[in-house]
């Protein structure tokens, strides 16, 4: 095989992956648009129709829209983002005290740290509910934030930006009488603006994703997260097809468009936490 | 004077997160420990409701489900990213597109996922469709014990594949373009650069990949709860599924609370070579 016919061989299969893995997303989407009678209808045989709707309509969307749906995607952002900002601070904080101040026992808090915070806090969801019951945060905002705000791998991603840091700023720093909180957030987080966003782009995720925690410890109406109130509609028997499908779009189109815009830091989130060489 | 101010100025970045760990990791595993060894009606700490469960077939069958399930879907997702990753690093235009594309469905809720695969499995769904114009007939899916598994095998991958994939294109760009000009200058094949270069090169992201996959992957709760409940016939009883059913479903904290001191034995020597493998590779690129 010459080289031009390999290329367009490897394009070929790239684009035909892209469009398998894309597909289903796709069809939720047109799907969404289309009238109920029509979503199964054009399924079998394949054809051009299934592809494509011949008849467009925003009733689904609008349904979706007056349902308690939307009260359900406000308390997934507003979770995700106090998830992400109080995470912050939380991460940040204790990646300085581990990468930049020297005291006894540091390398035991680290390892404690992050093995305890690696570990998905879905495994102790059942005797976490006890102990957050016990603290009266059944149904409250505060009870569905705690638990993301620790997040092993963000930890473990600012310290590595912190160790790569210059030493020579915390120096200057102590010598200029700066203290320790004045050096962490004059110098450090200043500098360290592109491991902020790759972190808290994983906690945003991860706290949008969030299914088991939502479902056992907030199981009000008015405090229901997207991703529990789509699978709450899925099994409703008065809830159409086609509005389940605009919901699914909404609540994948968000953290998509996430993503999508901030990729670059994705990515080097994921070259420094993944083993590299 | 100096260690002094150190140690409290550590103690005070640290608070917040060590409060964390106690409150939420820490404290809650005691609080499971605990209730593991104390029996329904006991007054006394026993391994009674340890050997309730290891003798319990619902409990065995889940732990065995969950072993073939992580033996066939962690290989499966690895392999599959691995192809992918080969695939799509390159400088072929518009390559970057279709990365994005494939990674797109690690964005998404499980949940949504689930109740989106949920509509494909129906017997008049859209997989069906797809099947049909290859002669191959109306298949049950999610109804039956026997293909249950591999759909959830087959939506978790699509979930998560991308995101392996991102790891492993990482590793591959790494790869310094000497060494494969060296061996191209011996005479190897596109083959023998994959052995003798690309796989040997590729062993640390490899192996993260591997014990990050397993350890997401133990934990998969929303797609068995939302489309088969563990069934039919606890084909696809996974251990969270379990432990959820245990808990929440029957009410059995004791039974409960060990399986959870079960699961998070297991999770924890995986996640301690994952932590290992970080921590090597973040020692050696300082």
């Amino acid at each position: 095989m010459n080289m031009s016919a390999r290329r367009s061989f490897q394009m070929v299969l790239i684009v035909t992956f892209g469009l398998l893995f894309v597909f289903p997303l796709y069809w939720v989407c047109i799907s969404a648009f289309r009238p109920e009678d029509d979503i199964f209808r054009y399924l079998s045989p394949l054809r051009i129709w299934t592809f494509l709707p011949n008849r467009v309509t925003f009733d689904n969307i609008v349904t979706l829209w007056m349902s308690p749906f939307a009260r359900a995607i406000f308390n997934s952002i507003f979770v995700a983002v106090a998830t992400v900002a109080g995470g912050l601070v939380v991460c940040a904080m204790a990646a300085f005290a581990l990468a930049v101040i020297e005291f006894p026992g540091r390398s035991l808090v680290f390892t404690v740290m992050i093995v305890s915070f690696l570990i998905p806090f879905d495994a102790i969801a059942v005797p976490l509910y006890n102990v957050m019951r016990g603290f009266g945060l059944q149904n409250t905002y505060l009870g569905l934030i705690l638990p993301g705000i620790g997040n092993g791998l963000t930890v473990f991603l600012l310290r590595q930006f912190f160790l790569g840091l210059p030493k020579d700023l915390r120096e200057a720093g102590l010598v200029d009488g700066m203290g320790y909180f004045q050096i962490f957030w004059r110098i450090y987080l200043p500098l360290s603006v592109p491991a902020l966003i790759s972190a808290g782009l994983i906690m945003f995720i991860f706290q949008w994703q969030a299914y088991l925690w939502p479902l056992l410890i907030a199981p009000r109406t008015d405090l229901k997260v997207a991703a529990v109130a789509i699978a709450q509609f899925s099994s409703a028997y008065d809830v159409s097809f086609g509005v389940i499908f605009a919901g699914a779009m909404f609540v994948s189109l968000i953290p998509m468009i996430i993503l999508v815009v901030f990729q670059q830091y994705f990515t080097s989130s994921v070259a420094s936490t993944g083993g590299k060489e | 004077m100096n260690r002094r101010r150190n140690l409290y100025a550590a103690l005070f970045f640290l608070a917040p997160a060590i409060i964390s760990v106690i409150v939420l990791r820490l404290w809650p595993a005691l609080v499971a420990v605990h209730y593991s060894l104390l029996a329904p009606r006991a007054t006394s700490y026993s391994f009674e409701n340890y050997t309730y469960i290891f003798g319990d077939p619902v409990f065995r069958n889940s732990l065995w489900i969950t072993l073939i399930y992580s033996i066939i879907v962690n290989p499966l997702q690895i392999a599959a990213a691995l192809g992918l990753a080969l695939l799509m690093n390159n400088r072929l235009p518009t390559t970057g597109f279709w990365r994005t594309l494939i990674l797109l469905p690690v964005a998404i809720p499980q949940s949504v996922s689930a109740v989106i695969w949920a509509v494909a499995f129906r017997p008049d769904g859209l997989i069906n469709a797809v099947l049909a114009p290859f002669g191959i007939g109306p298949q049950p899916f999610l109804t039956s014990p026997d293909q249950a598994l591999a759909c959830i095998i087959l939506m978790v991958s699509w979930v998560g594949v991308g995101y392996w994939m991102t790891f492993l294109i990482a590793g591959l760009q790494d790869i310094p373009k000497s060494l494969y000009e060296a061996v191209t200058i011996d005479g190897a094949n596109r083959w023998q650069r994959f052995r003798y270069v690309t796989l040997p090169q590729l062993r640390r992201p490899l192996t993260f990949v591997l014990v990050a996959d397993t350890v997401a992957n133990f934990l998969v709760f929303a797609p068995v709860q939302i489309l088969t409940k563990g069934g039919p016939q606890g084909s696809t009883n996974l251990i969270m599924n379990e432990v959820y059913t245990r808990a929440f479903l029957q009410g059995d904290r004791g039974s409960a609370s060990a399986a959870t001191v079960v699961l998070v034995l297991l999770v924890l020597i995986v996640v301690l070579v994952q932590f290992r493998l970080m921590n090597d590779s973040g020692e050696q690129s300082r």
